[in-house]
């Protein structure tokens, strides 16, 4: 399936900080998002700082995993 | 002190900085029309590049005319520099796609600093919209076809190694960062790139003109002299980032498109 070797893709690096971004991003938008679905439900705005925590940390794992493992 | 105001602002002696507000152009052909400048740079823009790659492909002369040689060095740019360097051949055939799309923003970008057009109509977020829009369904449609509706969403959503328990946590991440914050992404900074650096640009002239011949003094017109002659400087950065800009669009989509043709992670 792979056109090229998964080294031989040049540009691959530039795309990984945006990539990075997004995942963080997408982790504090969804979760965040989320919480402040439950904290309107619930009528307890802690749950929009959890769910931005939750989210934030979620995506810093999925950056971690995918570029940090070396 | 509501009417002196008016009276100062009516003599022209204070400065209205520019704002959102210069985005928004009247109807050319008057009122109850819709047609507007912004529109008439994307229409221009469009028949422009149709030319320029319509006469590039017809006349494909051995010894390549001015035109010819224009089109082919910005296929040939974004065939080899991007397509090929992303992709490896199979991105050969997103080449024709990703270079057209070059040379639109590209054109667009950059008639915010053709004298007289003087408008980035990239700035106008509707356009950048519809552009990443495009990109957005090109790579996912290639996704599914390559991989399978599910082997897409499932290779994009449960990366190898993790505990069971936590993809409840982490698959809406990455759903959401590929199919909502990419094209997210690449709208917004190519909008406000362009909004941007219209609006320096216009506060270094517009700011420059209202020092030299509204203000005058020593003071204005020193200030007014530098804040003009900084304004050259800043046009021909502006060119380099409108440049930038359309390349770093183009290169993110064709990356997209690459990654997934090949989603391996």
């Amino acid at each position: 399936m792979t056109a090229v070797p998964p080294d031989d893709r040049g540009r691959r690096g530039e795309s990984d900080a945006f990539a990075a971004f997004g995942l963080i991003t997408g982790g504090v938008f969804f979760w965040g998002g989320v919480g402040w679905l439950v904290s309107e439900w619930l009528d307890n705005s802690l749950f929009v700082m959890l769910g931005l925590l939750l989210g934030m940390g979620g995506g810093l794992y999925l950056v971690w995993l995918r570029y940090g493992r070396g | 002190m509501c009417v002196s105001y008016t009276l100062l602002a009516a003599e022209g002696s204070q400065f209205e900085s520019p704002g959102p507000g210069d985005f928004e152009y009247p109807p050319i052909f008057g009122e109850g029309t819709f047609f507007t400048k912004p529109m008439l740079i994307i229409v221009v823009a469009t028949v422009l590049v149709a030319v320029l790659f319509f006469l590039a492909a017809r006349r494909a002369a051995a010894v390549p005319g001015k035109g010819q040689f224009m089109g082919e060095s910005i296929y040939g740019f974004v065939r080899n520099g991007i397509a090929l360097d992303t992709m490896g051949r199979e991105g050969l055939r997103f080449a024709p796609y990703l270079a057209t799309l070059f040379a639109f923003i590209v054109t667009l970008n950059i008639s915010g600093i053709i004298p007289f057009v003087q408008f980035p109509a990239t700035s106008r977020i509707a356009i950048p919209l519809f552009l990443a829009v495009i990109s957005c369904v090109i790579f996912n449609t290639i996704g599914i076809r390559r991989q399978g509706f599910l082997g897409y969403f499932k290779n994009m959503m449960f990366p190898p190694g993790i505990p069971k328990l936590v993809y409840v946590l982490l698959a809406p991440i990455e759903l959401v960062s590929t199919v909502i914050i990419r094209p997210l992404t690449l709208m917004l900074r190519l909008t406000f790139n362009m909004f941007a650096g219209h609006l320096v640009l216009l506060l270094f002239i517009l700011g420059g003109e209202f020092l030299l011949l509204e203000k005058g003094g020593l003071v204005g017109i020193a200030a007014g002299s530098i804040s003009l002659l900084g304004s050259i400087v800043l046009t021909f950065f502006e060119g380099f980032v409108q440049i930038l800009q359309a390349y770093v669009f183009v290169l993110l989509t064709a990356l997209y498109i690459g990654g997934a043709m090949s989603e391996e992670h």
